[in-house]
């Protein structure tokens, strides 16, 4: 296909020099800066772009789904309509019916008030006009299309009563109910579970082979983009970068971004530590259960044993990755583990017993097993400047230093994360995802610990500042003799990072062994599945 | 569910049980007692009615003695007006209060959720700053000032209501009494509803509805505000509470022979037994409509699940 690069009869949605603009009280923002993209008739087309590339907005554009203060202007022409300048009525004629959306949460967007029979079958009588006894027919077809089991009795369960994966389903079943030219999925599976991104991403290419729409992914994700994608637009601050054939950009990347963007994977290895190393945190049994429900009248109470019987033991300069979907105990763990919740079993910090160890008595030894979060926003106070955020745990630890002394260990602290010490006197709200990771990381390390766990530090990232934190976590490793505990849902990230790997799945350890024996020869079949997932999907086809 | 509503019966009693304690003894700690008057009673009636009434008797004894009345459901007679008993009173008044109130309280849910649903629909238009001058205004005029500006203009000036009394019930003698207890309370619906329905227009799963191309109606209505009126619903129970055991200001000025001036009075006149009745309806009511309020919010929201 030489035209690949230009708009050809079969396109069908052309998207002429759009431009998104959002009113601010800081003045308008533009978001997307003219940019040119098509799709054909069935083809499968990628939008790239790491987090503010405009890449979602340009299709919520398309589709009049900007926010109340957006404006588009341009041409998004479908079959010769400009869909920006059709009225709402006729635009609501092509809405779900000729091109329809999938979004990144399928948490939240399903309404959570009505059964999904109910929601199914709306779009159907609305575009198709079928009485209710058809669309409930149509509904159930849909329904077994996306491989949901038990149908009939899923017409009538709601939203919450399903996982993300099954709710993911259901969209895309709402989805496709009109048989629409055009399916956008929005990072259809960034919030979902390795296994099930899996078989959520093989559902859409099979579900393309039976219908034949047009598929345009959005995602940050390449692994996605070099295994489904025909085409490739890459996107950054608003404008298109780069575009060509998938195989062709992967190739031969000519923009400096996309080569960027490639290089981003996250290498390297971690050697493990000499075998008579100290050992710095070790835990026995170690069992966690959590109580659900009871009290006056209310009968008894669940119990939920969110981590089962596991024993783990951190050497010296030792990083232990702990791999695991979610609620499969992994953060629970490693709370626990830090005496943060409490638990049953042996748990020892150097040569001390702290299995039974109250607050007072774990005190002093906080400054040495120190906590980051996933969360780079919600985790650093935004009424407390970077400076006071991280000398915070300071004033509890070395109450005897000056105030002088105290801003001299925050210089410190900053530049050995690779921040400007100016920035102990701004906001966090000042600062981007990956620099509050860094701010977050500098209140860790300021109390100069042992151990540090890292719960999922790097998921909320994009993939190049991902890179970067994993490197400055290798640094810091290097230069203290720190151990990690590190807990992650993403096995590039644990492969780089960890020397040592426990897989977890319901609160219990399936399979533990040094990082390359697990990635190489996984014996329990569910870190095959995991493990077959990734290399399915993502990540591990672009280095490996 | 219904095992549900049967638990949070029982567990009303010892609620009750607290509250009626409570007020007891707080009412007898206050200086005075029912006979205190200024004109004052000559010590032989005084110790006489107060032998009548058992006050002379200890304090434990009297307490013994009330809450073995109010299990048989009587009250005891009012000190102030013994030619009625207390129940007899607020036989008589109650149901007055609760038309009112209820009236009061359907009007404000049916015009608040209207106004606060365009002021969303419209956020940061001239709609909505219009709903939110009103609701500003409605929340910060007090109402014994609403009140005499109704009777002056419509009662004196325009002659279109009357500017007092029950009327035996009178539809046109309601309009005045009930506008005044409703203007508040739209207000404060109107600012709930804009708030929870901007908040539900921007959630995801109304992206979703616009996505899949459903009518502006169905979006609004079906989606957005079902969800949205889980606040209003949550509003209604202390506020029902509050309105349909009536209110003092508004049952004086308009000469309505409600309960809501029971409180006030007999707390001033030390009428224990009308005091403790007023505690005792107010905190059924209470009890009964929050009640009322986690059944509907089962019934609004699948999520919600009892037992």
């Amino acid at each position: 296909m030489g035209t690949a690069d230009m708009a050809t009869p079969e396109t069908i949605l052309n998207v002429k020099d759009l431009r998104v603009r959002f009113r601010t009280l800081d003045g308008a923002v533009e978001a997307v800066k003219g940019i040119n993209i098509h799709v054909n008739a069935g083809e499968t087309v990628a939008v790239v772009g790491e987090s503010g590339s405009g890449k979602s907005q340009t299709m919520m554009a398309a589709m009049s789904l900007l926010a109340s203060n957006g404006e588009a202007t341009g041409h998004v022409d479908y079959r010769g309509r400009n869909l920006l300048t059709l009225s709402k009525s006729d635009l609501n004629k092509v809405r779900g019916a000729k091109i329809s959306m999938i979004f990144q949460e399928p948490m939240t967007s399903l309404d959570p008030l009505y059964s999904i029979g109910n929601q199914l079958i709306e779009p159907i009588r609305r575009h198709r006009g079928l009485n209710a006894a058809e669309a409930r027919e149509e509904a159930l077809k849909l329904l077994r299309l996306v491989h949901i089991p038990d149908p009939e009795r899923r017409m009538k369960s709601y939203p919450h009563e399903m996982s993300g994966g099954q709710r993911q389903r259901v969209m895309i079943a709402m989805a496709l109910a009109n048989d629409p030219d055009i399916l956008i999925a929005d990072e259809p599976t960034t919030a979902l579970d390795v296994t099930i991104q899996a078989q959520i991403l093989m559902l859409l290419a099979e579900l393309q082979r039976k219908l034949g729409m047009a598929i345009v992914f959005i995602t940050h994700d390449l692994g996605i983009v070099r295994r489904f994608a025909d085409r490739v637009y890459v996107m950054r601050q608003g404008e298109v970068v780069e575009e060509g054939e998938a195989e062709a950009i992967f190739a031969n990347p000519r923009h400096a971004y996309t080569k960027m963007l490639l290089a981003a994977e996250p290498t390297g290895t971690k050697a493990p530590p000499p075998a008579n190393a100290p050992v710095v945190l070790e835990g026995k049994n170690v069992e966690v259960t959590f109580r659900i429900g009871g009290g006056f009248l209310a009968g008894e109470p669940l119990m939920l044993r969110a981590v089962d019987d596991i024993s783990i033991r951190l050497q010296r300069n030792q990083t232990i990755g702990i791999v695991g979907e979610s609620g499969s105990g992994k953060s629970t763990l490693g709370r626990a583990l830090l005496r943060l919740l409490p638990s049953d079993g042996l748990i020892r910090f150097g040569d001390r017993d702290i299995s039974t160890a109250d607050r007072q008595a774990m005190r002093p030894l906080r400054r040495q097993m120190q906590l980051v979060f996933q969360d780079p926003f919600g985790s650093l106070s935004p009424r407390m400047t970077v400076g006071q955020v991280i000398t915070e745990g300071l004033l509890v630890h070395e109450p005897n230093l000056s105030a002088k002394q105290r801003d001299q260990r925050a210089v410190e602290a900053l530049r050995e994360v690779g921040l400007d010490p100016n920035a102990r006197n701004r906001y966090p709200h000042e600062f981007s995802g990956g620099q509050r990771q860094r701010i977050a990381i500098a209140r860790a390390m300021i109390l100069k610990p042992k151990m540090v766990v890292l719960d999922e530090p790097t998921s909320a990232l994009d993939r190049s500042v991902q890179k970067q934190i994993v490197e400055l976590l290798r640094k810091l490793q290097a230069d203290h003799e720190l151990s990690y505990l590190f807990i992650s849902h993403d096995l590039a990230v644990v492969r780089a990072m960890a020397d040592y790997i426990i897989v977890m799945k319901q609160g219990k350890i399936v399979e533990e062994g040094p990082t390359e024996a697990i990635f190489s020869n996984p014996q329990a079949p569910y870190t095959q599945t995991l493990m077959n997932a990734a290399i399915d999907v993502t990540r591990f086809r672009l280095s490996a | 569910m219904l095992r549900y509503v049967f638990r949070r019966l029982l567990t009303a009693i010892p609620t009750l049980f607290v509250i009626v304690t409570m007020a007891f003894f707080l009412m007898r700690v206050a200086p005075g007692g029912p006979f205190n008057q200024e004109r004052g009673l000559s010590p032989e009636i005084k110790a006489n009615l107060e032998a009548q009434f058992g006050l002379n008797d200890p304090l434990w004894l009297q307490y013994v003695h009330y809450l073995g009345n109010l299990l048989r459901g009587n009250f005891g007679p009012s000190y102030n007006m013994p030619d009625f008993t207390v129940t007899e009173l607020f036989a008589k008044g109650l149901p007055i209060s609760v038309q009112l109130g209820a009236s009061a309280l359907i009007l404000a849910l049916l015009i608040g959720s209207v106004l606060g649903t365009i002021a969303a629909l419209n956020q940061n238009k001239l709609g909505d700053y219009t709903v939110i001058a009103l609701a500003t205004a409605g929340s910060t005029i007090p109402t014994f000032v609403i009140a005499p500006v109704i009777q002056l203009l419509f009662g004196l000036t325009w002659k279109l209501l009357p500017i007092g009394g029950w009327g035996d019930g009178a539809f046109i003698n309601k309009v005045g009494p009930v506008l005044t207890l409703a203007l508040p309370q739209i207000a404060i619906v109107a600012r709930l509803m804009r708030g929870s329905m901007i908040e539900s227009l921007r959630s995801h799963h109304i992206r979703t509805a616009r996505a899949l191309g459903l009518s502006d109606w169905s979006v609004v209505v079906k989606h957005a505000l079902r969800g949205a009126v889980l606040p209003i619903v949550s509003f209604t129970g202390p506020a029902a509470a509050a309105l349909l055991t009536g209110s003092v200001i508004v049952e004086t000025i308009f000469s309505i022979p409600g309960v809501g001036r029971y409180f006030v009075d007999a707390a001033l006149n030390r009428d224990y037994t009308l005091v403790m009745g007023t505690v005792v309806v107010i905190a059924i009511f209470t009890i009964v409509f929050n009640l009322i309020v986690d059944v509907m919010y089962a019934v609004v929201d699948p999520r919600v699940r009892y037992d």
